[in-house]
């Protein structure tokens, strides 16, 4: 028993210097970063980096006069939040499916929805960008919707898949007793029951959304289209080199909302970033 | 036990027993046969049949014109030399030249490289701040810091780290105090540092990543094996290696493997940090079909790089991914 607490006492040590470590590693360049969005212009880069720089609204003042900082996060919101639901729409059956039917192929398309996950944007991006091109949506924040959708069908269809699964069948063949059609119980029983996961998977394909940044970048051609994360990558304006003060304060702007919708929604973090396969 | 089930398992024909014995066309029937409710809408069998896949459909059709039509399309495109709007029929000359190619070569090694090294890291990362941090009292706060970094917009970390390393020179001027350096070290220079930077980058955003779901797993585990262990007076590097990690093996093969997908398709620090400097060497492949494709417009080319990395992803979906998910059964 004297063994096992000393070896105890020496984790704790031991633990809390780990632990402590990692989170200033976190922490230093976010804190470092958001002191950059609140600086002068001119105290950025500088031969020496300077660690306690004087208050500015340098970058706010840009972003409010030179950019078109609203239209961007209009074109954010308006692409990110069609893209959710058109992948609620496509997803929430065929993961009914999945989950509740016995039919032929039933693995192998399962397989190829995960399987569309793996596949590396840049693969499709010249395709996709003839594609576009021919349709007439280049520059277009439709276009970005349907990429987005695209890009986190399979997530969400095997998240909500997952939560389906633990739905008890008894819950179902109630209903079914009562006559209920299929199409009823999915949307008075399944739905309902397992709004939990499809949340969870809204929120991660959003956060996967907003993160987009290849395709949003050869479709998006003019700032018409531009979201906030390709907006980003154009703060180089010409001779003034990198806008970095303003980079930061629209990266802290885009932070904040994220990590609000991820604290709501920790719980189910884990199960949702693994595509359902682990309980957390 | 409240071990992490894998649901990937739960698809399998093996549980299908329990999950599926009660066929919605079988209970169908019987309330039919049973009759004092009002009797459900009749559908003939075809269309009962046809349900699921008629459930299926729209997401399918949609997968399907997104990966299958550029997929076409690139294996059509290949076979042309494509300047502007102007489509040379070229055959496989494409993939001759793009087979001898030292630059393709270099970015497929690349990526190999800098995602193995960074992925490896991560995990050992992931896995000893998850183990220490598991059992703490303040877990949900320990969380909800290491979880910051992955929350940024990928553009906007990399844009830290740029400043950090290059224009700002901070890390060279935190070196320098602590006496590690002299001066100020162009990071971009030589092939070790410039990869270096794009590793440090991916390892500080994406370890969170990883450390969620460790943190779930071992949460997710017996704990009185552990406990008991301990009572017997094991240290904890051997409760670790000896009964955490082989019960963790299954999750972090899973998460591992999410991972190693998301790395192998690394672009957006390529393109703000580095852009392949100096000489290639941190050009990953996605970076060097963007840069064919939409830098020097050789369209056909990129299209034929595009198809060879997309045989490579089929292959390694085949077999890696397919063979970690089973692995979920254990």
């Amino acid at each position: 028993m004297a063994k096992a607490r000393k070896s105890r006492g020496e984790s704790l040590l031991l633990r809390y210097l780990v632990l402590g470590g990692w989170a200033l590693v976190c922490l230093l360049p976010i804190l470092w970063f958001l002191s950059i969005g609140f600086r002068p212009r001119t105290e950025v880069i500088t031969p020496r980096p300077i660690y306690w720089p004087s208050f500015s609204l340098d970058a706010w003042r840009l972003l409010i006069s030179d950019w078109p900082i609203a239209q961007y996060l209009r074109n954010s919101v308006v692409a990110v939040a069609g893209s959710v639901v058109i992948d609620l729409a496509l997803a929430i059956p065929a993961a009914y499916a999945l989950a509740r039917y016995d039919f032929k192929g039933r693995e192998d398309i399962g397989f190829y929805i995960l399987s569309t996950r793996m596949m590396a944007p840049a693969i499709v991006a010249v395709p996709i960008f003839f594609l576009f091109k021919t349709l007439g949506l280049l520059n277009s924040v439709w276009a970005l919707m349907l990429i987005y959708a695209a890009i986190n069908l399979s997530l969400v269809t095997w998240i909500i898949r997952s939560y389906m699964l633990d739905i008890p069948k008894e819950l179902e063949d109630a209903a079914r007793t009562d006559g209920a059609g299929d199409l009823t119980i999915l949307r008075e029983i399944i739905v309902p029951a397992c709004l939990p996961g499809i949340i969870t998977a809204a929120v991660i394909a959003a956060i996967f959304a907003i993160n987009e940044f290849l395709f949003t970048l050869l479709i998006a051609s003019t700032s018409k289209a531009y979201t906030m994360s390709v907006a980003l990558a154009n703060f180089t304006g010409g001779s003034d080199g990198i806008i970095y003060n303003a980079i930061a304060l629209v990266s802290f702007i885009a932070f904040v909302p994220i990590l609000i919708l991820v604290i709501l929604i920790q719980k189910h973090l884990s199960r949702g970033l693994t595509m359902g396969a682990v309980k957390g | 036990m409240s071990h992490p089930v894998f649901m990937w398992a739960a698809a399998r024909p093996c549980r299908s027993d329990r999950m599926r014995t009660d066929a919605p066309s079988v209970l169908v029937e019987g309330v039919a046969k049973a009759a004092p409710k009002p009797a459900p809408r009749r559908r003939s069998p075809a269309l009962r049949r046809a349900f699921p896949y008629l459930l299926l459909a729209p997401a399918l059709a949609y997968l399907l014109v997104i990966t299958l039509y550029p997929g076409l399309f690139a294996i059509y495109q290949s076979l042309f030399v494509v300047k502007f709007l102007n489509w040379t029929w070229a055959g496989f000359d494409n993939y001759t030249t793009i087979l001898q190619d030292r630059e393709f070569w270099a970015a497929l090694a690349n990526t190999a490289l800098i995602g193995a090294i960074s992925l490896a890291l991560q995990t050992g990362i992931a896995l000893a701040i998850a183990y220490f941090a598991y059992r703490d009292p303040l877990i949900r706060g320990w969380r909800i810091v290491y979880l910051m970094p992955m929350l940024f917009m990928p553009s906007a970390v990399a844009f830290i780290w740029k400043l950090a390393f290059n224009d700002g020179r901070v890390i060279s001027d935190l070196l320098g105090r602590l006496g590690l350096i002299e001066g100020n070290v162009d990071w971009l220079g030589s092939i070790w540092l410039s990869r270096m930077t794009l590793i440090v980058a991916d390892v500080w955003q994406w370890t969170p990543f990883l450390f969620i779901i460790f943190v779930a797993a071992l949460q997710g585990q017996d704990q009185e094996i552990e406990e008991a262990a301990r009572l017997d007076g094991a240290s904890w590097p051997k409760i670790f290696w000896n009964i955490s990690l082989p019960m963790m093996r299954p999750v972090i093969v899973v998460a591992v493997t999410l991972r190693g997908i998301d790395i192998t398709t690394m672009f957006t620090n390529v393109f703000v940090m580095t852009q392949g400097t100096p000489g290639g060497a941190t050009e990953t492949m996605s970076y060097f079909i963007y840069r064919q494709g939409f830098r020097m417009f050789n369209f056909g080319y990129a299209s034929a790089a595009s198809v060879l990395m997309l045989i490579l992803t089929v292959i390694i979906a085949q077999t890696v991914v397919k063979r970690a998910f089973h692995s979920g059964k254990t």
